[in-house]
């Protein structure tokens, strides 16, 4: 009985000492404080450009689709039939390789030039990488727009890029919000891997911290502790969104 | 040349499928301003492709539309200027969800003829007195009733003050109880003398209110007449068949 409760006690101390070493001793804890910031920042960035990027390559698409069939062979059919090709190559590509592959291409081969900043390096190579899966989703949501929508505004007298952008694109983010959403969660997640080109991002924060104090359980689990509590705090976030938007569904 | 007409049409066709598909093998016809031309016939004969011609929501294979005298199917001519001047309503409405009624409605006439705000508001809320619907200014498409949503596509056709009206199987999508409050409208733009142009199954409202009844089948138009003409003693078996079964 005594003994037990001594060891408890052992452990509680233990536990403690090990708690100040990881994250009080020499302000460690400000090494995850620098990596969470420079997590958002990258995946605030490449969500942006994500998205438009995705915007531009889901209109290319689209409206290839939509138009290639009924248009006289000419000027304006070519350079649409090349964007498209260009839009479906990336798509291919990007999808089809790991983005760990991808963020190495960018930094020890594209922008060698700038790779003293790894943000920005970043920052492109996973805006780059979520552009692709963006453009399709919002691709889906253009798909799934009433073609009658469609007809309505060119039947008032909207030209094609009047209609998509008064009428067709305002549905269509609207339809497809909570799966941008959901994206910008999986990026969050994602952009752990730029470990690998050595940005000081959440988990080189952990990283940093274990190789410095020769523990691993600790900063490991309180790198992965707060990636949960952003991730769940985001999809409460989406959850509510989500109701928001069908509460308006009309 | 045609210019005395609103509307011709010469000799259209539109094929689909390398032309194993005539869905509409060479018709002409005029309109006048001010008449009410109603289109019938059965499923599949061409109406709705005709029609939607009209303002080349579909694209001719041959033949050619002449609209306030000028060929709307040549190549070098802006087609949406044309559009503006051609109201169209469809079966299903296709009111534009994430905007209110005044903005579904004013959304054109601010943004095509430049009209200020004001003066897109104060013309659309005139409309919605006319259909009486002035305090759904503000509501959204989905808290309408189905009579509700046609009566408001009538009128966002009418804030662009087009010369024509085309309307396709208005009534068809609507609730029977519905459908009377559509008509309605309808009938009283032609008593104003607007130009229309109606493919419907409601031969009571073709009967009353049309000018001219446009009967077609497999793509052709079979019989053309007033509809004393038409719902007379006609002589035409397929259009005796198609009235025996619709009446
Ligand atoms: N996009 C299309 N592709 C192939 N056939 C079509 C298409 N649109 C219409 N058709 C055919 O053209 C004919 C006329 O259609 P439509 O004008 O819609 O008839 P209606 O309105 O009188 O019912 C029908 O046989 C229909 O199947
Ligand atoms: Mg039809």
């Amino acid at each position: 009985m005594y003994l037990y409760e001594l060891s408890i006690r052992d452990w509680w101390e233990d536990l403690k000492a090990t708690f100040i070493l990881n994250f009080i001793a020499d302000d460690r804890y400000m090494l995850l404080v620098k990596g969470l910031g420079n997590t958002f920042l990258v995946t605030l960035g490449a969500t942006i450009l994500g998205i438009l990027l995705g915007v531009i390559v889901a209109l290319v698409r689209s409206t290839y689709d939509k138009n290639i069939t009924d248009m006289q062979p000419g000027f304006g059919k070519g350079v649409l039939i090349t964007l498209n090709k260009i839009a479906s190559a990336y798509l291919t590509v990007i999808r089809g390789t790991p983005m760990l592959v991808q963020l190495m291409i960018a930094y020890f081969v594209i922008f060698v030039s700038i790779s003293q900043h790894k943000t920005i390096v970043a920052i492109i190579a996973f805006g780059i990488n979520s552009g692709a899966y963006v453009a399709e989703i919002i691709r889906s949501g253009i798909m799934s727009i009433d073609p009658g929508q469609f007809e309505a505004g060119r039947s008032l007298g909207f030209n094609y890029a009047q209609t998509m952008l008064y009428i067709i694109i305002p549905q269509a983010l609207k339809n497809v919000l909570p799966a941008l959403a959901n994206e910008f969660i999986v990026l969050i997640k994602e952009t752990s891997v730029s470990c690998y080109i050595g940005l000081h991002d959440l988990t080189k924060g952990g990283e940093i911290i274990r190789s410095r104090t020769y523990t691993a359980f600790m900063p490991l689990l309180a790198v992965a502790i707060i990636y949960l509590v952003i991730v769940m705090f985001f999809t409460k976030l989406v959850g509510i969104l989500e109701r928001r938007l069908r509460n308006s569904e009309r | 040349m045609s210019a005395d007409h609103l509307i011709s049409v010469k000799d259209l066709k539109k094929h689909y499928n390398g032309g194993a598909i005539k869905a509409l093998d060479g018709v002409s016809i005029d309109i006048d301003k001010g008449e009410v031309v109603v289109i019938i016939g059965p499923s599949g004969s061409g109406k709705s492709t005709l029609l939607r011609s009209l303002n080349l929501l579909e694209t001719p294979t041959s033949g050619n539309i002449y609209f306030e005298g000028e060929d709307i199917t040549s190549k070098n001519i802006d087609i949406n200027k044309f559009r503006q001047k051609m109201g169209m309503v469809f079966q299903h409405f296709n009111l534009f969800p994430h905007l209110t009624i005044l903005k579904n409605m004013t959304l054109a006439p601010r943004k095509l003829k430049h009209e200020s705000k004001e003066e897109a508001e104060a013309f659309a809320r005139e409309l919605l007195k006319k259909v009486a619907l002035q305090d759904r200014a503000d509501a959204y498409p989905s808290q309408l009733s189905g009579g509700q949503k046609q009566r408001i596509a009538i009128v966002r056709a009418l804030a662009m003050k087009p010369d024509v009206l085309l309307f396709d199987e208005p009534t068809s999508a609507l609730d029977p109880e519905m459908v009377g409050e559509v008509l309605d409208v309808m009938k009283d733009l032609a008593k104003e003398g607007m130009t229309m142009v109606v493919v419907t199954h409601e031969m009571g409202f073709a009967r009353e209110v049309g000018d001219r009844i446009i009967f077609m089948d497999e793509g052709k138009i079979v019989v053309e007449g007033t509809p004393e003409e038409i719902f007379g003693q006609t002589d035409n078996d397929r259009l005796k068949t198609f009235l025996a079964k619709v009446l």
